[in-house]
């Protein structure tokens, strides 16, 4: 993957490499061979260098944004690529802003018509893929271009569902072949800079959807000419640009070419009693980035990732291992650090955009739907009493180092739907009413019906199995009648349930933008397998308020709507949910940064900047 | 001329071997490896999509016609780009396999050389304190888990708790000594483990050797030690010493070392592999599984060479 490499090495020279290999020719290693900085943060090396070292637990598998699809990617792609519109660096509740895009659209009064003006001057990195390998400006078309390989089945995209059936002439551009010649009514550059979007019907995401990385402006010239490649060879406008990629590391240098855009630190949320100790009102006034070079290092293990990281000269940012918790943390509640780690390092708690929840397959017969309105009764009777003996306290206990959020229903608590005055007895544990539940609805040991429970093969989805299986036990669900089916990887467990061969899901969710849909739609009907809703819950009145919620532009009537949505299906107990996980991070003194990539994913990155040791400050940096 | 015959023979007759091995990892791969389609999908997928996926990856082709493609890329030696990455599979290994090379080949190196050395001596001491030290020592490191070596090495040569001495992870390899402070802490971990197999496996064989009525007689007249164990021992073994090496020297190549990689930050060809095992990322499989086979037929070509080279009685024929 690295992108030193030539575009593409003649297969004939396998074997001869082979051979090759047999020298120390490894040696090349993933780094820039002329200027790689000494492994000491926050000084300067020789070549007075700044350098972010930051980890993830795992590596993107594709950099090209209509593979954009998990975390990890988006957290790259963001990087090297520009997007419309960004979320703000430091305001919570999360508020966007504009990023390429020079001003807000012009929303025709239906709310139909978006139109997009973009800035201009802003230009590709350089890439033989340009004529004489100086990248060109943007222009309105690389977006209507990026937009539309999101239809085109040849390039293996991951983001249309955010725009299928709303953009006119988008769906029948691809029914009728992806080609990229013809016009789309509804996706057109006017000029070039300026976008002109038309919906099929109001979309209220719709620019939550351009700050995403599937959404990331690519130049048409740059994909004909890497193919393929152009997964592990970005050629975007952001404020980096790829020097390696592999495995186990990505190395960014600064875009020299990236549009000068002076911090506003109070317009990006910046509050100096909560973000004044990070340091980060330095930046104010300056223009990003403001690394010389940003190192992303893929760990999947977590002791080597501690390890790395309190070596002091490696890794300068870390989530906390789980068997470490104990060993960094003063308290819990509220998050505060041992004196030995406060004195090394800044951290970070909050509340994961997300949450792990397990639904019930209403597909199955014998826990949803029935075509006796009797057997489905007792089959919700059924559901609610598993929902009373689901502990989440206990698996937070277990699992999670008791710092996950526990709360009732899908809304989450970072959407700006959230109530937190919702009841909270359906995450409350309660075995005797569980168990008067059963008896009430005629349900015995012996026809309870069997219970598959689909995991992953490892050894925390065991635990959580086993655990799951004892609570059942205490309400009279014999054992042997809660049966573990175990897949040996995301891609088979995820066929089970696009086909709908589970009873019972038990899974997760990241929030693609802060509004609630985005969890509402995982129980919409239309939405059920294969798509996103797992349950296969088809409620018309859900359903309904779903498609007229869908329409409408925030408000506290929107926001009604979607918890009466939220408190259906607490009341159908077709999900035990759910929990929020608390996130965690350290990163090292000589970093200014608030490394929070929730949402925002690696949009942060361009902000970071590190304390220059021989003088303490943070000023002469890159720019 | 008569290895050369030798050598074209062999490579012919080689030829079932690739294609038995290349078919049965094919039929695993396409009947219980996994379903890349499901990895590919957004959040929300129709079926359609699911459908449009699936051709993208060739699945609803017959069984035969994949297979068929799949010899014309070992023949070509172009096997097209990984599903996962969308790397062109020549430049992946191009670029991973020398970086697994230049890792694992100080370890094996040194574990076979040192493996050697101590069976010499536990040989040469049989029964006594010295050879059951060694052997001692061999099960030890046969019996810990490479798991909790490569961490324990880590923790007490690299971390802060330790030492401290070498790099805890990565490969920002630009000279030799970063190649020696990056190379240092995976290579003694290697050796420590594959020392006690090695150990054990040569001295067996040297005392093997040592008993038999030659090395008596020979021992007899009074042929100095050192003269002894080279001569008559060392060079008598090492028709099996050869066998070891030569046919570990694929796997070395090829394989890499999934957990020197993971837990060091190494990008070679051994996490490359795992990563494509799990993913069921076939582009890549089929290259590496293909790769490895004709690996071992020359492998096994070398041998009975080097077979001859060591023992003139052996015919080529």
């Amino acid at each position: 993957m690295s992108a030193r490499l030539p575009r593409a090495a003649p297969a004939p020279s396998v074997l001869a490499l082979l051979a090759i290999g047999l020298s120390i020719g490894g040696c090349g290693g993933t780094g820039d061979d002329k200027d790689t900085p000494p492994r000491t943060p926050g000084s300067r090396g020789p070549a007075g260098l700044k350098v972010y070292r930051h980890a993830m637990d795992q590596a993107p598998t594709s950099l090209d944004p209509v593979q954009a699809a998990n975390v990890y990617a988006n957290f790259v792609v963001l990087n090297a690529y520009d997007t419309l519109f960004a979320y703000k660096y430091l305001a919570r509740p999360f508020e966007l802003k504009t990023n390429l895009a020079a001003d807000w659209p012009e929303i025709s009064a239906d709310g139909l018509t978006y139109t997009i003006r973009i800035k201009p001057g802003v230009r590709f990195i350089d890439d033989p893929a340009f004529a004489d390998g100086v990248g060109r400006e943007v222009v309105a078309e690389d977006f209507v271009y990026s937009i539309k390989r999101h239809f085109d089945p040849k390039t293996r995209p991951q983001g249309a569902w955010l725009w299928i059936n709303r953009i006119v002439g988008l769906d029948e551009w691809k029914a009728a072949g992806s080609d990229y010649a013809a016009e789309i009514a509804g996706l057109r550059a006017l000029d070039t800079h300026t976008i002109r979007i038309q919906l099929t019907k109001p979309y209220p995401q719709l620019l939550f959807t351009l700050a995403m990385g599937f959404s990331a402006v690519v130049p048409r010239e740059a994909v004909a000419y890497h193919g393929r490649e152009f997964a592990v060879h970005p050629v975007g406008s952001g404020p980096f640009r790829l020097t390696s990629y592999d495995t186990s590391q990505v190395v960014f240098e600064r875009n020299p070419r990236f549009r000068p855009e002076p911090v506003d630190i109070a317009f990006e949320g910046y509050d100096e009693a909560q973000h004044g100790f990070s340091g980060v009102a330095a930046i104010d006034g300056r223009s990003p980035p403001f690394l010389d070079r940003l190192e992303i290092s893929f760990i999947a293990e977590s002791s080597a990732r501690w390890s790395s990281f309190t070596k002091g000269d490696e890794v300068q940012y870390t989530s906390i291992p789980n068997e470490h918790v104990d060993e960094v943390l003063a308290t819990k509640q509220p998050v505060t650090l041992k004196p030995a780690f406060a004195e090394k390092y800044h951290f970070f708690a909050g509340v994961e955009a997300g949450f792990i929840f397990n639904a019930f397959n209403m597909d199955f017969p014998e826990f949803g739907y029935n075509d006796d309105p009797e057997r489905e009764r007792r089959n919700k009777a059924l559901r609610c009493a598993i929902n009373k003996a689901y502990s989440w306290e206990q698996r937070n206990e277990s699992f999670y180092m008791g710092l996950g959020n526990i709360f009732p229903g899908i809304i989450v608590p970072v959407s700006p739907e959230f109530d937190p005055g919702l009841s909270r007895d359906s995450v409350t544990r309660d075995v005797a009413g569980a168990r008067k539940l059963l008896a009430d609805n005629g349900w015995t040991p012996e026809n309870l019906p069997p219970l598959v429970y689909g995991a992953n093969s490892s050894v925390s989805s065991r635990l959580i199995f086993e655990q799951f299986r004892a609570w059942m036990k205490e309400i009279g669900y014999p054992r042997e009648k809660i049966i573990l089916k175990r897949f040996a990887t995301f891609g088979d467990i995820s066929r089970a349930w696009k086909q709908s061969q589970l009873p019972y899901v038990s899974k997760g969710w990241g929030l693609d933008f802060p509004d609630a849909e985005n969890t509402l739609q995982l129980f919409y009907g239309p939405n059920s397998s294969p798509g996103s809703n797992d349950a296969n819950y088809r409620d018309p009145e859900y359903d309904r308020l779903y498609e007229l919620s869908s329409t409408m532009l925030p408000s506290p009537e929107r926001t009604a709507i979607y918890q009466r949505m939220n408190r259906m299906l607490i009341d159908d107990c077709v999900a035990n949910t759910g929990l929020a996980r608390t996130r965690i991070y350290l990163w090292h003194k000589n970093v200014i940064a608030i490394p929070d990539r929730e949402i925002i994913g690696g949009f942060f990155l361009r902000y970071v900047d590190i304390v220059d040791a021989s003088t303490g400050t943070v000023k002469g940096g890159a720019r | 001329m008569e290895i050369l015959q030798y050598t074209v023979r062999k490579l012919i007759s080689g030829i079932p071997l690739v294609l038995g091995v290349t078919l049965i990892s094919f039929l695993l791969m396409v009947y219980f490896g996994p379903d890349k389609t499901y990895e590919l999908l957004g959040k929300n997928p129709t079926a359609q999509e699911i459908a449009e996926v699936r051709t993208q990856l060739g699945y609803d082709q017959p069984f035969l016609v994949r297979y068929v493609d799949y010899l014309r890329e070992l023949v070509t030696l172009e096997f097209g780009n990984s599903d996962s990455t969308g790397e062109d599979v020549a430049s992946l290994l191009a670029r991973t396999i020398p970086i697994s090379l230049a890792l694992t080949g100080p370890g094996f190196v040194l574990g076979n050389l040192l493996g050697v050395l101590l069976a010499l001596f536990a040989a040469f001491y049989r029964s006594t304190w010295v050879d059951k030290a060694i052997m001692a020592s061999a099960v030890v490191g046969m019996s810990i888990s490479f798991l909790i070596v490569i961490i324990a090495f880590q923790i007490i040569f690299a971390s802060s708790y330790g030492l401290g001495w070498f790099p805890v992870r990565g490969w920002s390899v630009h000279s030799f000594g970063d190649y020696l402070s990056y190379v240092a802490v995976p290579t003694m971990a290697m050796v420590f483990v594959a020392l006690g197999y090695n150990t054990r496996f040569y001295r067996s064989v040297l005392v093997e050797e040592m008993t038999r009525d030659h090395v008596r007689t020979a021992r007899a007249f009074g042929v100095p030690p050192a003269k002894l164990f080279y001569k008559n021992i060392l060079k008598n073994s090492m028709i099996p010493i050869i066998t070891r090496v030569v046919f570990s020297i694929p796997l070395v190549i090829i394989s890499g070392s999934l957990l020197i990689e993971s837990y060091f930050g190494i990008p070679g060809v051994g996490k490359i592999t795992y990563d494509a095992i799990i993913s069921g990322d076939q582009p890549v499989l089929k290259a590496v599984v293909g790769l490895t086979a004709i690996l071992f037929v020359l492998a096994q070509l070398l041998t009975d060479i080097l077979y001859r080279a060591v023992d003139p009685r052996i015919s080529l024929k």
